[in-house]
C-alpha cells in the first residue's frame, strides 16, 4: 500500500495537467473509439484524421478565436464503456460535440445520451442506418461515412451487373456489422429478385474458411460478397486460393487498408470492393493531407501505408463540418450547433463537395452516389472499370 | 469433397490448438499453475518472427531460434514476477496476475508493433498440394506433424527418461524432489520456459495462415486452454489429440451445420464432455485416499 | 452476537451515505458510481463461489447478460414491471447457474474455469444467435428507465438509479456478512476444506456447490438486471469475456471471503481505469500493470491488507470464561444403545483394488459401549476396512448394519446422518474455520439448530481436553489439538459409533494415556468405538475386542489376551520367525575420516531459533542417533543440514566440502541425503518410477539389478511395483520413501522417523536392516521416536533439548541412562514396543 499510494497521486497529477489549459480557452471535442483490441486500428486511423483537420484548424486561427482540442476515450468496443466515456466527456469535460468509431452497437449505445445532453455526436465510421435515422426531433445525431443499406444495394447491383451473378453467397464477420449487412444485403436482394445462395459467418480468429466456403461453393454460390476486416477477409481470399475456386469477390469497405495485398497474397488483386475515399487519389486535396499525414505521422511513407483510409477521410472531413458549424453557430452551444450543421453552406471537403452535407431531414452526408467500386493493382488502389 | 476439405482444415487448425495445448500441459504438471498469458505469448513469438524477418531482413530460421528464445525468456520473466510470487503464499491469484501479464504484454504490442494487421510472407504458405483433391498448405502439414511429433517426444521424456520423471516429480512433492536432488525452482523455470516457447512457435507457424497482430493471441488462447481441458491437462497426448478434435468438430459442424452453430457447438461439446468424464477425455482422476 | 450485527448495521449506514452522495454527483459520476455497485454485486456473488465455497468461474458475465436481457425484454413491453422483471432475471440466471454447476461441482481448479468460460461462449452466442427474441449482435436499444418508487413518478435518473444500485448492494453486503457465518456459509467453508471430512460430519458436497454457484448466478443475474437500465443499451459485446475475468479480479484483489473485499475490488476495478480514461489507447497498458502491482502488494487482497493495519490498533480480545464441562452420556442421549448390544456389524465386506484383494470377507461385531479394535501388520487392510465401515469405499460385496438395521445406501454422508462418525488417519479438519467452527459445523449436521450450538461446541472441545484457542483458524493448531478437534467433531454428530484410525499417530507416549482415558470415557457413554491402532501397548489395554487382520482377512477376534496368545497372530506379525536381532555395527575405526561435521547451526521459523548452537561430527561408516522428545528440535536439525531450512547461523561440511549456500537439490545431488518424516511419496507416480527417481541424485537412472536388491529388502513393494504410490498403505509409503533413500547411494543418509507408521515388527526388520548397511559402511544419522530401538543399532547419540545438545555419548552408555529415556526420550523402555506380543 505504502508503495501505491504515491504512484496513484502521481497518476492523479499527470491526468490533472491538461485542465491547466492557456489563455484562449480551447473548444474541447470528444472521440468514442475503440483505442484498443481488435478494432484499434479504426480509433487510430479516426484519431489521425480529426488531428490533421484539427491542426490545419488551429494553425489558420481555431474557431471563435479559440483553438480546438480533442479529448479522446476507449470504448473498448464495449457499449457499456462507450456510454462510460460520452458521459465523462459531455458532463466532465464539457466538449462541444463528439465523434464516434466503428461500432454500431456503441455509437447506438450513445445516440440517446447525445440527444437527451442535446450533444452534437458526429458518427464517422459505424455504418448502422439506425444511428441517424433514430426518430429523434430534433436529431443531434450526424454521420460522414457509409450506411450499410445503401452500400449493400451497391455491392449486389455489382454483382448482378459486372460479375453477372445470380446466386451470390455471402461470408460475413460475425458481429453487429457482419449482423447488421446480412440484413442490408437480404432485403436488397429481395428488392433486386435475386436470390442468395447462403450466408456463412466467421470470427475473428479463424484461420481457415474453407468449411464455410465449401457450404457456399455447394448451395450453388456464383460470387461472393464479403464482409469483413482485412485481416479475416484475407483468409477468405487464401482459403480460395486453396479451395482453387475461382469465384468473383465483392467486399465491403473493410479490406480497404493498404495492407491487404500483403495479408491475402497475389489474389487480392482480383478483390472488387466498395470505397467512398483513397489517398491514391491525385487530387490537390488529397496530395495535401497526404503530406500533412506523412509529416505528422512518420511511419506514413505513401498512400499504402494509410491505414483505414476511410476512418482517416472521414474523420478529416467531419472535422471540418463540425468547426464551420460551430463558427456559423457563433458559439459552442449544443442546440445552436445542431441547428448550423442541418443548415451548413456547400463545402469543397477532401472525399466530395459537400452541398450541402446535411439537411433537417437527412443527417447522413455521404449518399449512394458517393460509393466507388475499386480494386488493388500493382499495390495501389484503381477504379474497376 | 466437403468431408475432406473439412477433415483437413481441422486437422491443420487442431494442431495449433494442440501446439497451445502442450503449451499449458507443461507447466501444468509440473506447478499446477497454467499461464493464462500463454495466448498473448503466442502473439509476442508472431511479432517477433515478424520483426526480425520482414523487418530486419533476417533468415526465418535464425529469426524463429530468436523469437523462441524471446519468448522462452519472457515466460521466465512471467514466472518470475506474476507466478512464483503467488504460488509461494499458496495463493490462486497467479491465475489473475498472468491475465494481467497477458494484458500488459497485449497493449504494449499494440504501440510497438502498431495496431495493423500484417501479413507474414512464408515460402510454406505459397502454393497448395492437392492431397485427396483438397488444397492443402505445405505449412500445414509441418504444423499437424509439429505437434504430433512434440506430443510423441513428450510422451517419450516423460515416459523413458529421469528428467521427464523429475518434471512429474516436483508438483506432488517438492520438498520430496528437493532431496531427490531436484531443484523443484529451476524445474519450475524450466516448465514455463518451455510453455512460452511452445507458444511462441505455434505463433510463428500460424502467422502465414492468419496475419501478425496484437490481438491475434486471444482466440487461439482460448480454444488452447480448451483443447487442454478437453483432452485433461496430465496427458500430453490427449492435449493434442483434443486439439485435433476440437478443430475437426468445429470444422465439421462448420461445414454441415453452418457457421452460425459452430460456436456453441464446439464450447457445448467442451461442456458434455467434461460432464461425461470431469477429468476430460484422456485424464485420470488424481489419487485420492482417505 | 453484537459482532453480527455489525456489519448490516455497517452497510446501512454506507447505504444511505452513498445514496445521499449518489444525488450530488454529476449523471458520469452517478454512472460510474453505479457501475461500482454493479460490479460489486457480481463480487458479492463470487465471493460466495470462490471466498466460501473455493470454486472458480471465468463466466459469471453471462449470467450478468441473462439478467439484463431479462429486464430489457420485458420493460420493452412494458416498463412498469421492472421490479418483476427483475426478479425473473435472478432466478432465471440462478436455475441456468445451478443447471451448470451440476456437471461443475465434479470438476475442480482449471475444469472448472473452463467449463464456466464455455459456458459464457455459449450464452453469448445463443444471445446472438437467437435474433428474434434478443436483436442477434445488435443488441436492444433504449432500454426503459427504472420506474422510481411511489410516491414519485416516472423513470430513474442516472442519480437515483445508482442510489438505488447502492442501496441494493449494501444491503447484500450485509446480507453476505450474515451468511458468511450462517449455518450453509460454514458448510461451504467446510466443504471447500476437506470435502472428504465434510460427508464424514453428514454434508452433502454436491448440494452445496450447487447451491453457491446458483447464489452466485443469481446475483450476477440481479446486478445485470440493474445495469441494463444503466446503460440504457445492452448487446452481446456489452458483456465480453475480458469482464468476467475483471469480476473475478475484483474479489481476489479485495479479498476472497472477506464481507467487503469485493467493494474494495469493485472500486479498483471500475474507478482506476476511469481515472485513466485520460491516457486513451494506453490507459489498458497501464491498467494491466497496475493490476499486476495491487495484487503483488496485497497478497491476502486489500481487505486483509486494510484489516492487518486496523489489527494494530485494536487491544486484543478479553479472555472468554471457560465453558462448563459436558455431560457425554446426557449429550448423546437416546442415540447411546443399551451397552453390549450389536451397534455396527460387519457382514462379509469384501473389496478389491485392480486385482488386489484388499479386503475379504470381513465380518464383525462393534457392541455399544465397548471399544473393538482392528489390528494387523502393515497393508493388512486395517484403513480400507475402516473406509468400507463409513461409506468412503463402496464394497463390491457384503453388507453394514448399523444399530441391528441394514444399511440400504451406505454412501459416507448418510451413514454420518445415522450415527456413525469417524475420524482419520491424517486428520483432516476444516482448516480456514476455527476449532470451534469445526464443531459447529458437525452439530448442525447433526440437527442442531438451537442458538446454544456455539456454546455447546465449546463445552465439547472441553470434554476432549481441548485447550488451544477456539477461535483461532485449525490450521494452525498442534498436532494433538488437531486430533482432538477431529475427536470432538465426530462426538458432536451424536454418534452410535465412532470409528478412530490411528490417533495416537504423532503423539508423544506421554500424550498417549490421556488419549486412552477419552476413548474409554467415550465408550463408557456407550459409543462403539471402533479403533485401528499400531501402538499395540495402547490397543491391549484399551479394548474390550480385538480383531485381527492380515492380508485383508480376518485371522483371529476375541478378547486381547486371548488374541495375544493366538499363533496365527504371531506369525502375521513376526513373519514366521523371529526379526533377526538387530546388531550394532562395529564401531568406526577413530581414525576413519570425519564425514559429516556439523558446526554451530542454529536454525528456526522467523527470529525463534529451535536448533541452536548444534554442533557434532559424524566419521564414516559411523551410525549417530539424534534423540529428543517431540519439539526438540530433531527435525529442523535435519531440515537445516540439507537446505530445506536456511540455517540462521553455522555450517555443514561434508567430506571436507562445506555446503554453506546450497540448494537442497544441490546438497542431495552431493550425497548427503534425508529420508523426511511421513508420507514423502510421489504419489501420481508408480511405485517403481518413485525409486528411480532416487537415483536422481547422482543422476542415474538405476539398473534392475539394484531395484531387485531394494525390492528384496522390501518385498511389499515389488507387488505393487506397477501401482501409483498414492495407492500405498501409510507403512508401504514409508517403506518406499527409505527404499528411495537408499537408491540415491548417499554418502550421508540421514532418516527422520523411518519406523513411524510402521508395525513393530517391521520396524525392528526395518533397524536390522539399517544396522546391516550400516556394517556395509554407509554412514547414517537416525532420528526416531523408538528411542531404545535406535540406540541398540547407533554407535553414538545425542540429546537435544529445547533445540540444543544436552547430552552425547556412545550409544550404550545413553540406552543404560535409565533417568535419561524417562527424561528425554518418552519413557520407553528398551524392548517394551516388543514385549506387548
Amino acid at each position: 500500500m505504502s508503495r501505491f499510494l504515491p504512484r496513484l497521486a502521481a497518476v492523479a497529477a499527470l491526468l490533472a495537467l491538461p485542465a491547466a489549459a492557456g489563455a484562449a480557452e480551447p473548444i474541447p471535442v470528444g472521440l468514442v473509439a475503440a483505442l484498443s483490441g481488435q478494432s484499434a486500428v479504426s480509433g487510430e486511423a479516426i484519431t489521425r484524421g480529426l488531428t490533421i483537420a484539427i491542426d490545419e484548424i488551429n494553425a489558420a486561427g481555431g474557431v471563435l478565436g479559440r483553438p480546438l482540442v480533442l479529448i479522446r476515450r476507449d470504448d473498448e468496443s464495449n457499449p457499456g464503456k462507450g456510454v462510460a466515456a460520452a458521459r465523462e466527456l459531455i458532463y466532465r469535460d464539457h466538449v462541444a460535440a463528439f465523434f464516434g468509431g466503428i461500432d454500431t452497437p456503441v455509437s447506438i449505445a450513445l445516440v440517446p445520451l447525445a440527444n437527451k445532453e442535446k450533444t452534437p455526436f458526429l458518427g464517422v465510421w459505424a455504418a448502422g442506418t439506425g444511428i441517424t435515422r433514430n426518430g429523434a426531433s430534433p436529431n443531434f445525431v450526424f454521420r460522414v461515412s457509409a450506411v450499410d443499406a445503401l452500400v449493400d444495394e451497391r455491392l449486389l447491383r455489382y454483382a448482378a451487373t459486372v460479375a453477372k451473378a445470380q446466386h451470390p453467397g455471402l461470408m460475413l464477420i460475425n458481429n453487429p456489422w457482419g449482423e447488421s449487412n446480412h440484413k442490408g444485403l437480404d432485403a436488397a436482394a429481395k428488392a433486386a429478385g435475386m436470390s442468395l445462395a447462403g450466408a456463412e459467418s466467421f470470427e475473428v480468429g479463424d484461420a481457415d474458411m474453407i468449411p464455410q466456403l465449401t457450404r457456399l461453393k455447394g448451395a450453388g454460390a456464383d460470387a461472393i460478397i464479403l464482409v469483413g476486416n482485412a485481416a479475416p477477409a484475407a483468409v477468405v481470399i487464401r482459403s480460395l486460393d486453396r479451395m482453387g475456386w475461382s469465384v468473383p469477390v465483392i467486399s465491403h469497405w473493410g479490406i480497404s487498408g493498404g495492407r491487404f495485398p500483403e495479408l491475402a497474397g497475389p489474389s487480392a488483386e482480383k478483390v472488387a470492393f466498395v470505397q467512398t475515399y483513397s489517398f491514391f487519389k491525385s487530387a490537390p486535396k488529397s496530395e495535401q493531407v497526404l503530406a500533412a499525414l506523412e509529416k505528422t505521422y512518420p511511419t506514413i511513407k505513401g498512400p499504402e501505408d494509410v491505414i483505414a483510409p476511410v476512418g482517416t477521410a472521414n474523420a478529416y472531413d467531419a472535422m471540418h463540418l463540425l468547426a464551420l458549424a460551430i463558427a456559423k453557430a457563433g458559439s459552442t452551444d449544443g442546440p445552436a450547433i445542431q441547428a448550423a450543421l442541418e443548415a451548413l453552406p456547400p463545402y469543397d471537403g477532401l472525399i466530395k463537395r459537400y452541398a450541402p452535407a446535411f439537411t433537417a431531414t437527412n443527417h447522413d452526408a455521404l449518399g449512394a452516389d458517393d460509393y466507388i467500386m475499386v480494386h488493388f493493382a500493382g499495390g495501389r488502389i484503381v477504379p474497376v472499370e | 469433397m466437403l468431408l475432406g476439405a473439412s477433415i483437413v482444415s481441422g486437422l491443420a487448425i487442431g494442431a495449433m490448438y494442440g501446439l497451445l495445448a502442450l503449451g499449458y500441459h507443461v507447466t501444468w504438471v509440473v506447478s499446477r499453475s497454467v499461464n493464462f498469458a500463454q495466448g498473448s505469448v503466442m502473439m509476442l513469438g508472431a511479432v517477433l518472427a515478424f520483426a526480425l524477418t520482414v523487418g530486419l531482413g533476417w533468415p526465418m530460421p535464425a529469426a524463429l531460434l530468436v523469437a523462441l528464445a524471446g519468448c522462452a525468456a519472457f515466460g521466465v520473466v512471467l514466472e518470475r514476477v506474476a507466478v512464483r510470487p503467488f504460488r509461494a503464499r499458496g495463493s490462486d491469484s497467479w491465475l489473475m496476475a498472468t491475465v494481467a501479464a497477458g494484458m500488459l504484454v497485449e497493449n504494449a504490442a499494440l504501440f510497438l508493433f502498431g495496431k495493423e494487421p500484417r501479413g507474414m510472407p512464408s515460402s510454406l504458405a505459397a502454393a497448395p498440394l492437392t492431397l485427396f483433391g483438397v488444397g492443402v498448405l505445405p505449412l500445414q502439414i509441418v504444423i499437424l506433424v509439429t505437434g504430433i511429433g512434440l506430443a510423441l517426444v513428450f510422451v517419450a521424456a516423460t515416459r523413458g527418461t529421469p528428467y521427464g520423471k523429475a518434471l512429474l516429480a516436483v508438483v506432488q512433492n517438492p520438498r520430496a524432489a528437493q532431496l531427490m536432488g531436484i531443484d523443484a525452482a529451476r524445474v519450475t523455470v524450466f516448465a514455463y520456459a518451455l510453455s512460452s516457447a511452445l507458444a511462441g512457435l505455434a505463433g510463428v507457424l500460424i502467422a502465414p495462415l492468419y496475419s501478425v497482430s496484437a490481438d491475434m493471441g486471444f482466440v487461439f488462447g482460448i480454444k488452447g486452454f480448451a483443447a487442454a481441458i478437453l483432452g485433461g491437462l496430465e496427458n500430453p497426448w490427449g492435449v493434442v489429440l483434443a486439439g485435433l478434435l476440437l478443430g475437426l468438430a468445429e470444422a465439421l459442424t462448420t461445414a454441415f451445420a453452418g457457421s452460425a452453430a459452430t460456436v456453441m457447438a464446439s464450447f457445448g461439446l467442451v461442456i458434455l464432455a467434461l460432464y461425461l468424464r470431469p477429468h476430460g477425455l484422456f485424464g485420470r482422476a488424481s489419487v485420492r485416499k482417505v | 452476537m453484537a459482532r453480527a450485527w455489525r456489519a448490516p448495521a455497517g452497510a446501512l449506514l454506507l447505504a444511505l451515505a452513498a445514496g445521499a452522495l449518489a444525488f450530488r454527483l454529476d449523471s458520469y459520476q452517478a454512472f460510474v458510481l453505479g457501475e461500482v455497485g454493479v460490479t460489486a454485486i457480481i463480487g458479492i456473488g463470487l465471493n460466495v463461489l470462490i471466498g466460501l465455497s473455493g470454486q472458480m468461474s471465468i463466466g459469471h458475465v453471462a449470467f450478468q447478460a441473462v439478467g439484463a436481457y431479462a429486464v430489457a425484454l420485458v420493460t420493452s413491453a412494458s416498463p412498469a414491471l421492472f421490479w418483476p422483471a427483475l426478479v425473473l432475471g435472478t432466478l432465471l440466471s440462478a436455475l441456468i447457474g445451478g443447471l451448470l454447476a451440476f456437471p461443475a461441482v465434479r470438476l475442480s481448479g482449471p475444469y472448472l474455469a473452463m467449463i464456466t468460460i464455455a459456458a459464457a461462449f455459449v450464452i453469448e452466442h445463443g444471445i446472438i444467435g437467437w435474433k428474434g427474441l434478443t436483436g442477434g449482435a445488435s443488441g436492444i436499444a433504449n432500454v426503459a428507465e427504472m420506474p422510481l418508487p411511489w410516491p414519485y413518478q416516472g423513470g430513474a435518473s442516472a442519480q437515483a438509479l445508482a442510489a438505488v444500485i447502492l442501496a441494493i448492494a449494501a444491503a447484500l453486503f450485509g446480507a453476505y456478512a450474515w451468511f458468511r457465518t450462517s449455518r450453509t456459509g460454514l458448510a461451504l467453508v467446510a466443504v471447500r476444506g476437506s470435502e472428504t471430512a465434510a460427508a464424514s460430519v453428514g454434508l452433502d458436497p454436491v448440494a452445496l456447490k450447487c447451491l453457491a454457484f446458483a447464489l452466485s448466478a443469481g446475483l450476477a443475474g440481479l446486478a445485470g438486471g440493474l445495469f441494463a437500465p444503466l446503460a440504457g443499451f445492452i448487446s452481446p459485446e456489452t458483456f465480453p469475456l475480458s469482464a468476467s475475468i475483471l469480476y473475478v479480479l475484483a474479489v481476489m484483489m479485495g479479498g476472497a471471503g472477506a464481507t467487503l473485499g469485493p467493494l474494495y475490488g469493485a472500486l479498483v476495478v471500475v474507478v482506476l481505469p476511469e481515472m485513466l480514461a485520460g491516457l486513451a489507447e494506453y490507459r489498458l497498458l497501464f491498467v494491466g500493470g497496475l493490476l499486476l502491482i495491487v495484487l503483488l502488494i496485497t497478497p491476502d487482497g486489500i481487505a486483509g491488507t486494510l484489516e492487518r493495519g486496523v489489527r494494530r490498533w485494536r487491544r486484543a480480545p478479553a479472555c472468554q470464561p471457560p465453558a462448563p464441562r459436558l455431560d457425554l452420556t446426557a449429550f448423546l442421549g437416546d442415540q447411546a444403545a443399551c451397552p453390549g448390544a450389536p451397534a455396527l456389524e460387519a457382514v462379509g465386506l469384501a473389496i478389491g483394488f485392480g486385482g488386489l484383494r484388499a479386503v475379504e470377507n470381513l465380518s464383525f461385531i462393534a457392541a455399544a459401549g465397548a471399544v473393538t479394535a482392528l489390528i494387523g501388520p502393515n497393508g493388512a487392510g486395517k484403513s480400507t476396512a475402516l473406509n468400507l465401515l463409513s461409506g468412503f469405499y463402496r464394497a463390491d460385496r457384503g453388507s453394514i448394519r448399523l444399530a441391528g438395521r441394514l444399511v440400504a445406501d451406505p454412501a459416507a454422508r448418510h451413514l454420518a446422518r445415522s450415527g456413525l462418525a469417524r475420524g482419520f488417519q491424517t486428520v483432516l479438519l476444516f482448516d480456514a474455520l476455527s476449532a470451534a467452527e469445526n464443531v459447529l459445523v458437525a452439530l448442525h449436521g447433526s440437527g442442531e439448530r438451537s442458538r446454544g450450538a456455539a456454546e455447546r461446541a465449546m463445552q465439547l472441545l472441553r470434554c476432549v481436553g481441548f485447550e488451544g484457542d477456539p477461535t483461532a483458524p485449525a490450521a494452525g493448531l498442534a498436532q494433538r489439538e488437531r486430533r482432538q478437534v477431529e475427536i470432538a467433531r465426530a462426538l458432536a454428530l451424536r454418534p452410535r459409533v465412532l470409528l478412530l484410525d490411528e490417533p495416537a499417530a504423532g503423539l508423544t507416549v506421554a500424550e498417549r494415556a490421556p488419549l486412552g482415558e477419552l476413548i474409554r470415557s467415550i465408550a463408557a457413554a456407550g459409543v462403539a468405538v471402533v479403533l485401528v491402532e499400531h501402538d499395540l501397548k495402547l490397543v491391549m489395554g484399551l479394548s474390550d475386542h480385538v480383531v485381527v487382520l492380515d492380508q485383508g482377512r480376518v485371522i483371529a477376534q476375541g478378547g486381547p489376551e486371548a488374541v495375544q496368545a493366538n499363533p496365527a497372530v504371531r506369525v502375521a506379525y513376526l513373519g514366521g520367525a523371529a526379526a533377526p536381532a538387530a546388531e550394532r555395527p562395529p564401531a568406526a575405526a577413530s581414525g576413519a575420516e570425519t564425514m559429516l561435521n556439523v558446526v554451530g547451526l542454529t536454525a528456526g521459523y522467523g527470529a525463534a531459533a529451535v536448533v541452536r548452537d548444534v554442533s557434532f561430527d559424524v566419521r564414516a561408516g559411523e551410525m549417530l542417533a539424534i534423540l529428543g522428545a517431540n519439539g526438540a528440535g530433531k527435525s529442523t536439525l535435519l531440515a537445516a543440514m540439507v537446505g530445506l531450512k536456511r540455517p540462521q547461523a553455522g555450517s555443514v561440511e561434508l567430506a571436507g566440502a562445506a555446503l554453506s549456500g546450497l540448494s537442497a537439490a544441490a546438497i542431495a545431488a552431493r550425497g548427503l541425503v534425508l529420508v523426511p518424516e511421513g508420507r514423502q511419496v510421489f504419489p501420481e507416480l508408480s511405485v517403481l518410477d518413485n525409486l528411480r527417481l532416487g537415483a536422481f541424485a547422482r543422476r542415474a537412472w538405476p539398473e534392475d539389478a539394484e531395484l531387485e536388491g531394494v525390492f528384496a529388502r522390501f518385498p511389499r513393494l515389488r507387488e505393487r511395483a506397477r501401482q501409483r504410490a498414492g495407492l500405498l498403505s501409510g507403512g508401504e509409503q514409508q517403506m518406499l520413501a527409505i527404499a528411495r533413500g537408499l537408491l540415491a547411494r548417499p554418502r550421508v543418509l540421514l532418516l527422520d522417523e523411518p519406523s513411524l507408521g510402521l508395525a513393530p515388527q517391521v520396524a525392528e526388520r526395518l533397524f536390522a536392516d539399517l544396522a546391516r548397511l550400516a556394517a556395509e559402511g554407509l554412514t547414517m544419522v537416525l532420528v526416531d521416536q523408538m528411542a531404545s530401538l535406535a540406540l541398540t543399532v547407533a554407535n553414538r547419540g545425542i540429546v537435544l533439548e529445547n533445540g540444543r545438545i544436552v547430552r552425547s555419548g556412545e550409544a550404550a552408555v545413553l540406552a543404560a541412562d535409565s533417568a535419561l529415556a524417562s527424561a528425554y526420550l518418552g519413557g520407553a523402555v528398551p524392548g517394551s514396543e516388543a514385549l506387548v506380543l
